[in-house]
């Protein structure tokens, strides 16, 4: 393991047994998980290449419950990190040696769904792609898409402020949540927003989602369901150079068209994922543009025409227009599995998560061909073009010694080409250990102190998954004292009135 | 009074220390047309953004916008108005309703969070501001966000610079979301709703998949001499419900007429196109029923926001129990309330009836007096009043920015 982790507390870990005890009080029966063998399960999340088994994990199925928990551990000074699905990409649910792994996957249950406003109540370990599901019936569903869907929780995505395809046009996880319960690590159980469009005083609902299981264990939440849109059609363009592909992203934008998702692929990526699922897409193209627009039928075929226009006048070399569900599912089915893809071509690969301005995509494309060669690894790239959010996917084998630690430093140059491009270190994936020590590349020491005073205000002890996101740790009573700059009026030349 | 006129954010930072060092707490204005909207502050100097107002950078295709926090709303609107480019959200304009002069700038914009009537498709003032700069009460200027759509970098602290009034930092400059203007707009008008069924209707609007990006209810109070725009749509002492489609031609039409479908057995839907629509959109966002020189201007007016299908039951409610007059916008999700004037502004009325809906009341205008003998905002549980004072003070320790604004209690 190449990242530092808090150092583990010698004084809890002698007293496992009497916390263990003390959890099973709390949670009866198969809620308390404590041998080597069961906990494997937990060693790890999404970010596979960090393991490490947890001091005990603990998987209560009631709100009194994770009160009772973090109330205790608050008092214990024993360290918990909370934990959905397990796929963060990022390592925001590794275990630590000396912390309790707070699982919310018993939560599982959707407590309401009320289409008059518009919205579901959720359990926190409900499956993002359930929720959608549950309101099907009705024409519903739920915007946020994560490609990890199918598995990933609710809670989750809402501690990593998730995304998904079609973010562009429907928003991340934060523009879609409006209220949660909340148990402090103090055990305070909060509620914050519920069903109305705006909560009372500060958006905290904001600024818990996102916040890497750091501020709170969530465990209810209230999101808002959209109708289904009418139709969705797509286009598949392919471009002899990624330029030109580019500039077809930023044409189609400028021209006042927000496509329900709009998704790039390089030659690379494109070779693997044919090689994989056979979806018919070109191989002889540098750069293959997947663009979908849904609405009212009439709205997206006139879109769809406008958007031929765009690309053909961008010299487009291959262009298909999706005529019915099987030809658009058939488009998407290439780029929905570029990931298992490029993993038949590599042993390992690493999947980056930065986010640069759209008109920087041909420059961070001849950047990262050039750090592939430095590097000397292969690299397939796939993004959301439309928000310019790239997933470089770093080809690499671990068993070859120095490969890893190779394509870590591959990946750390994106990141900071990404930020240099006027972009940020990751758009959808989150911080976690991945990118912790790079935070530092986006923001100053103050900026960071300014970030972590507000932890203070929700865990003073920081208690509550500690490693995560900020790559130094400051004690809150001294980010929280006042430097005294002195001074009468400091000010003598600034005009008064 | 000092008034400080700062010209960058250095001066901004040294002007924060200064008060730090002397407990000298101070106003944050920019233009200046949102100071009558909270609890009468303690402050004794004023630190004036109006000079910070530069566009650092317009970036059509990348859909952002960099300004200083001082730039006027009007002129950052006409420049992306340009572009057929609008801020989605749709900040309202509290000019007229407050009787106060001048546009706004972009950090109150910001500051207040105050959506319009497209916030229920488009988001509010949160769901745009992308990135921040601001100086805290340590007096440091500090970064937030990016100038990018898509980010989970840090802690996102722009949701809570929105909407707090300036009580927590000092915004020096803000990158915006912007989007593309919609072609062209369609209004379906239904006359003679009750506000319940009126609910009703905007409920089943919204739950359509018309993509309706605005449902408002006027009663047929609200129609006293009301002028410009809203004057038009009066008729026969009716009530008047207005949903909004907009988008390309062909598809506003076509939802027009499915939507039409739809409510008919609510009654003959009116359209209105275009500018005529934009300009009665307008009016209800900016609450002229109400306005400060109409003919309940002297009333104090409540903004209520509440789950938006219980909204036709809880005006309805509130208007015969204080005899006060109300408008729906946001489908019911958001109710304007003009009550007859009372020292207490009805408080007791409208915050238990608000708070049984699960709503929170605001009073966004009163005079000084009324404002600082009651809560202008809603008061929180108390668990949760204890952590947002405390996310206050890991903004503001020593409480030097726009000091009680936002809550009554000690700190006044």
């Amino acid at each position: 393991m190449s990242i530092m982790m808090p150092a583990a507390d010698e004084a809890v870990l002698a007293r496992r047994d009497a916390i263990v005890a003390a959890l099973r009080a709390i949670v009866p029966g198969e809620g308390v998980i404590d041998t080597p063998a069961e906990m494997i399960p937990y060693e790890s999340d999404g970010l596979t290449a960090y393991r490490q088994p947890p001091m005990v994990v603990v998987l209560p199925d009631t709100t009194d419950q994770v009160s009772q928990v973090l109330k205790y551990c608050h008092e214990q000074g024993i360290k918990v990190v909370p934990r959905g699905s397990g796929t963060s990409l990022s390592g925001g649910a590794l275990p630590l040696k000396d912390a309790v792994l707070l699982g919310l996957g018993k939560f599982k249950r959707i407590r309401e769904i009320d289409f008059d406003n518009r919205v579901v109540v959720t359990e926190p370990g409900v499956t993002n792609l359930a929720i959608s599901q549950a309101v099907a019936h009705a024409g519903f569903y739920y915007a946020p898409d994560p490609s990890s869907q199918i598995a990933c929780s609710i809670g989750g995505n809402v501690a990593e402020n998730s995304g998904g395809v079609h973010c562009l046009k429907y928003g991340m996880t934060t523009n879609n949540v409006l209220g949660c319960e909340i148990v402090l690590i103090s055990g305070e159980i909060l509620r914050i927003g519920g069903k109305s469009a705006e909560n009372s005083g500060y958006d905290l609902m904001g600024v818990i989602t996102g916040s890497e299981g750091l501020l709170g264990v969530i465990t209810e939440i209230t999101v808002r369901i959209l109708q289904k849109p009418e139709t969705a059609r797509a286009l598949m363009v392919g471009f002899a150079q990624v330029e030109a592909a580019g500039e077809c992203v930023a044409r189609i934008i400028g021209a006042g068209i927000i496509p329900g998702g709009m998704e790039m692929m390089d030659k690379p990526a494109i070779h693997a994922a044919e090689a994989f699922v056979q979806a018919g897409y070109p191989l002889d193209v540098e750069a293959l543009l997947i663009i979908e627009l849904d609405g009212p039928g009439v709205e997206v075929d006139e879109l769809i025409g406008r958007v031929e226009a765009i690309a053909k006048a961008c010299g487009s070399v291959t262009l298909q227009i999706s005529t019915n569900e099987t030809e658009r599912n058939l488009f998407w089915a290439g780029r929905k599995a570029a990931f298992p893809a490029v993993g038949r071509i590599s042993p390992d690969y690493l999947c980056m998560d930065g986010t640069i301005p759209r008109g920087a995509l041909p420059k961070a494309l001849t950047r990262i061909r050039e750090l592939s060669e430095k590097y000397d690894l292969g690299v397939a790239n796939v993004f959301h073009a439309g928000d310019g959010n790239l997933h470089p996917l770093i080809l690499y084998d671990a068993n070859k010694p120095g490969e890893m630690e190779r394509a870590e430093a591959f990946g750390a140059d994106i990141l900071r080409c990404c930020v240099e491009l006027g972009g940020v270190l990751t758009g959808e994936h989150g911080v976690g250990i991945e990118k912790r020590d790079l935070m530092p590349e986006m923001f100053s020491e103050i900026d960071l102190n300014q970030q972590q005073r507000l932890k203070c205000a929700f865990d003073a002890q920081g208690l509550l998954n500690p490693g995560k996101v900020f790559p130094v740790l400051h004690r809150c009573a001294e980010l929280g004292r006042m430097h005294v700059h002195g001074g009468k009026l400091a000010f003598p030349d600034i005009p008064r009135f | 009074m000092d008034t400080l006129k700062v010209r960058d954010a250095k001066d901004v930072e040294e002007v924060v220390r200064a008060a730090i060092a002397n407990d000298q707490p101070l106003e944050i204005v920019g233009h200046g047309s949102k100071r009558l909207i909270g609890q009468p502050m303690a402050t004794n100097a004023v630190l004036d953004l109006s000079a910070l107002n530069a566009v650092y950078s317009y970036e059509p295709n990348e859909l952002i916008i960099t300004v200083e926090a001082g730039a006027p709303l009007a002129d950052v609107k006409s420049l992306i108005d340009a572009k057929s480019q609008q801020f989605a959200f749709d900040p309202m304009d509290t000019a007229p309703l407050l009787g106060t002069r001048g546009g706004g700038t972009i950090g109150g914009m910001i500051g207040a969070g105050l959506a319009g009537s497209r916030r229920v498709k488009a988001g509010g003032a949160r769901d745009h501001l992308l990135g921040a700069h601001a100086v805290s009460g340590f007096g440091d200027s500090f970064k937030t966000g990016g100038k990018v759509v898509k980010n989970v970098t840090g802690y996102d602290l722009c949701k809570l610079l929105t909407g707090s009034w300036g009580t927590l930092a000092v915004i020096t400059e803000v990158t915006l979301k912007v989007m593309p203007r919609p072609e062209s707009e369609r209004t379906l008008v239904l006359r003679g709703l009750d506000d319940v069924t009126a609910n009703r209707v905007m409920t089943a609007a919204l739950g359509s998949p018309f993509d309706v990006s605005s449902a408002a209810h006027l009663p047929s109070s609200v129609f006293r001499p009301a002028g410009g725009a809203l004057a038009a749509l009066a008729s026969q002492g009716q009530s008047v419900t207005l949903l909004r489609l907009e988008g390309i031609e062909a598809s506003a039409a076509s939802r027009a007429a499915s939507l039409t479908k739809l409510v008919a057995g609510f009654g003959a839907a009116e359209l209105i196109e275009d500018a005529v629509s934009t300009e009665i959109w307008n009016a209800i966002r900016d609450v002229l029923p109400f306005a400060a020189d109409g003919a309940l201007g002297a009333w104090p007016v409540w903004r209520i926001v509440c789950p938006p299908a219980s909204g036709g039951a809880l005006g309805q409610t509130l208007a015969r129990e204080t005899g006060g007059d109300v408008i729906y916008d946001w489908g019911g999700g958001l109710i304007w309330a003009a009550l007859p004037p009372k020292p207490d502004a009805q408080a007791a009325t409208v915050r238990s009836r608000v708070e049984a809906a699960g709503g929170h009341a605001t009073l966004i205008r009163a005079a000084e007096e009324v404002r600082r003998h009651l809560d202008v905002f809603q008061p929180q549980a108390s668990g949760l009043a204890a952590l947002a004072e405390r996310v206050r003070q890991s903004f503001d320790p020593k409480n030097i920015l726009n000091r009680g604004r936002m809550a009554r209690g000690p700190a006044t």
